[in-house]
């Protein structure tokens, strides 16, 4: 059609000829920070902040509700709900609950042994633990491939936190999130595109967050939205499992083929 | 593995796992991806735990616990904490390693040591966690 209509107007190709041209000449600079956007620093200090701020919470109570996203081999992108409740005490005591339609599980950790507990299926499994909830984090990961619930809140603001990791920042301004005005960051880091909602004011908590994982062209997206409360209570009783009546021990299989086996 | 072998194991498969054959061929219902959930991640949470490393001859194909690809829908895998009756139909015959979603029907819960067995027939399923999903791996009996 449009070869058609070219072939038989002169006039408009050679118009189109000149626009291309046109096009052509156009800065390139522009075109290239339009591919990759700067870091703002105004964006990676905001991240900061809220990371030290994070870092000097002695105790909380945060309920995130949570969704993520799957990639099924024939490109459906399909989503699935959950809600996390996270109490911890620096440095040694966490309780996570993890509730979705697939699992039900909590997370318990009172400085010297963690155990994770199926809650509908009543296993339970109890390791002994490293003496932080950084330490319990990482080792969960490496040694038994368990996705620590809500890592960020205590990696942001340490020496491994992300902020190095960025490669583009940018600020778009203050966003409400549930009536709480915060003010919306995005930030791009490898394999990741990923924004977050700062709290405005002298409390500056993460509100929402939302990940696109940029590895599958599908870019699964994880969003979780924060409720907190910097002041829970809670006895020294919350972090040790006692195990119902009904539950049976089961092992947790390591990341060697013989720590599932064995024992 | 060659493709060639994986295809031989596979027929050879579909042919054990007579009574099954629904739970065959379900290319389209895996996971190829998920979305990270943390911006802060030290490593790479599912790279050591494929727990099929080291089972050769893989009975239960169908019902196969790759955590890499982490769940498979309709396989009685991703909704642990129900008992999926479906999965009960591929035991034909245990090979040790091998592991399984759910377990079949009349097993015995059997306390070992402090740790909980099941035993269904002649063979053993230790319960075990594979990051936060229960699994059953067959096992030597432990008594």
């Amino acid at each position: 059609m449009m070869k058609h209509n070219l072939r038989r107007n002169p006039v408009l190709a050679v118009a189109l000829t000149v626009l291309a041209a046109a096009a052509a000449s156009w800065p390139a600079p522009a075109a290239a920070q339009a591919a990759e956007p700067a870091v703002d620093p105004a964006a990676t200090a905001a991240l900061d902040s809220m990371g030290a701020y994070l870092r000097t919470l002695k105790a909380f109570h945060v309920e995130v509700a949570t969704e993520r996203e799957e990639v099924l081999d024939n490109g459906l992108k399909v989503q699935f709900d959950a809600v996390i409740s996270l109490v911890a005490r620096k440095p040694d005591r966490l309780r996570v609950d993890v509730s979705s339609d697939r699992q039900d599980r909590q997370f318990l950790y009172n400085g010297k042994e963690f155990t994770l507990w199926a809650r509908r299926l009543n296993y339970y499994a109890t390791v002994p633990a490293p003496p932080t909830i950084n330490e319990l984090a990482s080792a969960l990961e490496e040694k038994f491939g368990i996705e620590f619930p809500l890592v960020d809140l205590f990696r942001w603001g340490t020496t491994g936190g992300s902020s190095a990791r960025i490669t583009a920042a940018v600020d778009l301004g203050p966003s409400s999130v549930g009536g709480t005005t915060c003010q919306h960051y995005a930030f791009r880091q490898e394999g990741l595109d990923w924004q977050i909602w700062i709290q405005l004011g002298d409390f500056p908590l993460p509100r929402k967050l939302v990940l696109t994982t940029t590895t599958d062209e599908a870019r699964p997206q994880y969003q979780a939205t924060y409720s907190w409360n910097l002041a829970p209570s809670f006895n020294e009783d919350a972090f040790t499992f006692d195990p119902p009546a009904d539950a049976r021990r089961i092992v947790l299989a390591g990341s060697s083929p013989e720590a599932g086996a064995s024992k | 593995m060659t493709r060639t072998t994986k295809t031989l194991l596979a027929v050879t498969t579909a042919l054990l796992v007579a009574g099954a054959p629904a739970l065959a061929g379900q290319g389209g219902n895996n996971v190829r991806s998920s979305s990270r959930t943390s911006v802060n991640r030290n490593t790479n949470v599912n790279r050591n735990t494929n727990v099929n490393r080291n089972t050769n001859v893989n009975i239960h194909r169908d019902i196969d616990v790759d955590v890499d690809v982490h769940h498979g829908y309709g396989h009685g895998c991703c909704y642990d904490d129900h008992h999926h009756p479906i999965a009960a139909a591929a035991i034909t015959a245990a090979v040790i390693g091998s592991i399984i979603y759910s377990l079949p029907p009349a097993c015995t819960m059997v306390m070992v040591n402090g740790f909980t067995y099941q035993q269904c027939g002649s063979t053993w399923y230790q319960p075990q966690f594979v990051g936060t999903t229960t699994t059953y791996v067959v096992i030597a009996s432990p008594r």
